[in-house]
């Protein structure tokens, strides 16, 4: 998927960093990781098992870091887009579940589409572009959440 | 200065650019087609965006994916390289229009430029000496004989939406001109889309000799020396070296202050190439390249300025680093194109690197995105890494190159390292007395 700046979640909470060394205690209790490192414009913080260091450093690039945000993000990933069910987008962009905003979603899991019924839109530069389905089936898994950016061949769906 | 750049490009030049971009402290996005979802430049940036599958238009020519690339990720730049869209005048108005600042000239001289027959109106005006030619396009009637006979044969018949050596066709004599002539439009009009040719008179044995260019858009600008590349494979440079083993101190600074005038008076904006056929102490312009080159490690080296982060400097407002007083040139420097390819028939060898190892010491410099294990794909070029070397004179260059070309491993494919080493060793090459077609002399009597 288009890898983002490191850490998505961590954005929503620029205003409250005590939040944010919360999030990530409880990230890494879910993950089972031993410690995460994620930076953003002028903050570094690290949490590591057992302990938790918040330290406010000039932005230093940790390549390190990266590689280990996308490792962790991506396995799961690699397993998805090879998925015989996986519809990957023909176009970058930004996907929404609606047509408009407030509107009803063109499918929830669970819904059988037959081929060509419209799954999403995927909007680049004002135009929205509907993204059809390639077979009929079941949809079982929505892989892309409403307004999040996607890159050519992300796996947007699965349809069984 | 710029927040983040997206860099619309691929292999060593993108990587090139990533590294300016680090050392300036601006956000990197690199975009990339499925099939360089592993290369180095990809790895190393903040953020990537997959922008296509294999097929050039389909993902670095694909300029809605690039805009859409921008959009989700808030780059508010874009460096187009070299290739691609570097001199795609109107991708720099697309951009312009989305309020994303094109890392480049305006789009107006790259459009200047573009059409070799008005670059070459161009250049006369401004008082650059050029090769004798046609008057604009030749139609392929009587009136092309009459033109012809005038200049004189051999001559050439170029397409005026050609350069970078394509669409070129030689008339030795009177009875050849008709079909080159027709020929060579034939080939303008498919490759280029524009089938208006002109003529020029070709010249026996000149060098290949370019100036480096670098300018503030309004109205500064400077000259940084000159590259002689006169060594070519059809019409591809192989060996690339600064200064020019055929010019003196005096000769570079009369071709050099001419271009750095004609530049400040068109106000030229960032970084660009004026390129001379040169004999017999005569300088003939050929074209201008509105973009980075391939062999830009040359000037950097021997003048100790970063022309990528220039680059991008000057595109977000800023003054030149030097004046024309100020800049040195100093050493002596060489660069090999390694290509992935058979050093004797020249076919391509993509596939994948087992073994890399590259050379390293004072002076030694590598602009490659290759790494062991990495796979050359095979639908773009086939440049593996360029080799740069310096050294205080020509004959410490030369023999730092040696070693350095000695010392490189590139296993698992085919590469055209056999060739330079065979190259370094040259007694002409050594001598620094060669021209544009000597390399293809020296080829053809090899043992095949």
């Amino acid at each position: 998927m288009a890898r983002q700046p490191e850490d998505k979640a961590a954005a929503k909470f620029s205003k409250d960093d005590g939040a944010l060394i919360r999030e990530l205690a409880l990230l890494l209790d879910e993950t089972g990781l031993t410690e995460i490192e994620i930076e953003r414009a002028g903050l570094r913080v690290r949490v590591a098992r057992n302990i938790s260091i918040a330290a406010a450093m000039p932005a230093n690039f940790a390549p390190a870091a990266s590689a280990l945000a996308t490792t962790a993000s991506a396995a799961p990933e690699a397993d998805l887009s090879q998925h015989p069910g996986a519809v990957p987008s023909p176009m970058v962009g930004t996907a929404y579940w609606a047509p408009e905003p407030g509107a009803k979603p063109f499918i929830e899991v669970g819904a059988k589409v037959s081929v060509g019924q419209t799954l999403l839109i995927i909007e680049a530069m004002k135009t929205m572009n509907q993204i059809p389905s390639p077979r009929a089936g079941t949809v079982t898994q929505i892989l892309v959440e409403d307004g999040q950016p996607v890159e050519f061949g992300e796996p947007l769906v699965i349809i069984e | 200065m710029f927040d983040k750049i997206l860099i619309a490009n691929r292999g060593e030049i993108a990587l090139r650019v990533l590294r300016a971009c680090k050392e300036l402290g601006i956000a990197t996005v690199a975009v990339h087609s499925t099939a360089d979802a592993d290369a180095m430049h990809v790895r190393l940036a903040d953020e990537s965006v997959c922008i296509g599958p294999p097929p050039a238009k389909d993902s670095y020519l694909n300029v809605p994916a690039l805009l859409a690339a921008c959009e989700i990720t808030g780059a508010d730049a874009v460096h187009p390289g070299y290739g691609f869209l570097s001199e795609n005048a109107r991708f720099a108005e697309i951009l312009a229009d989305h309020n994303l600042q094109f890392i480049g000239p305006k789009a107006a001289h790259i459009r200047l430029m573009g059409d070799k027959i008005e670059a070459k109106k161009t250049a006369k005006k401004l008082g650059i000496p050029v090769v004798p030619g046609s008057d604009g396009a030749v139609a392929p009637d009587e009136n092309a004989m009459a033109i012809a006979k005038a200049l004189g044969f051999p001559l050439l018949v170029k397409a005026a939406a050609g350069g970078g050596g394509r669409g070129m066709k030689v008339a030795q004599a009177a009875e050849d001109l008709a079909l080159a002539l027709s020929t060579a439009a034939h080939e303008a009009k498919s490759a280029f889309g524009d089938a208006s040719v002109y003529l020029e008179k070709y010249l026996q044995k000149p060098r290949h000799i370019e100036i480096q260019v670098l300018g503030d858009g309004r109205g500064g600008a400077i000259h940084l020396g000159e590259r002689d590349c006169s060594l070519q494979r059809r019409h591809q440079k192989v060996w690339e070296e600064g200064p020019s083993p055929a010019l003196d101190a005096a000769a570079r600074s009369t071709i050099g202050l001419t271009v750095a005038k004609a530049m400040q008076a068109i106000k030229y904006l960032g970084v660009g190439t004026v390129e001379f056929l040169y004999e017999d102490g005569e300088f003939y312009f050929i074209e201008m390249n509105t973009r980075i080159q391939v062999e830009h490690p040359v000037t950097e080296m021997i003048t100790d300025i970063d022309l990528v982060l220039e680059q991008i400097r000057i595109a977000a407002g800023g003054d030149l680093p030097v004046t024309q007083d100020e800049v040195v040139i100093s050493g002596h420097s060489i660069e090999c194109r390694i290509n992935a390819e058979n050093p004797v028939t020249f076919r391509p060898s993509p596939g994948r690197i087992q073994q890399y190892h590259p050379p390293g010491g004072l002076g030694v410099r590598i602009d490659s995105a290759v790494y062991q294990g990495y796979v050359i794909p095979p639908y773009y070029d086939s440049l593996v890494g360029k080799l740069i070397v310096h050294g205080k004179t020509r004959q410490e260059c030369l023999m730092r190159l040696r070693r350095a070309l000695d010392e490189m491993v590139v296993d698992g494919i085919e590469t055209t390292l056999p060739l330079f080493r065979a190259l370094v060793r040259e007694p002409d090459i050594i001598d620094g007395d060669y021209h544009i077609h000597w390399l293809e002399q020296y080829l053809a009597g090899q043992p095949s």
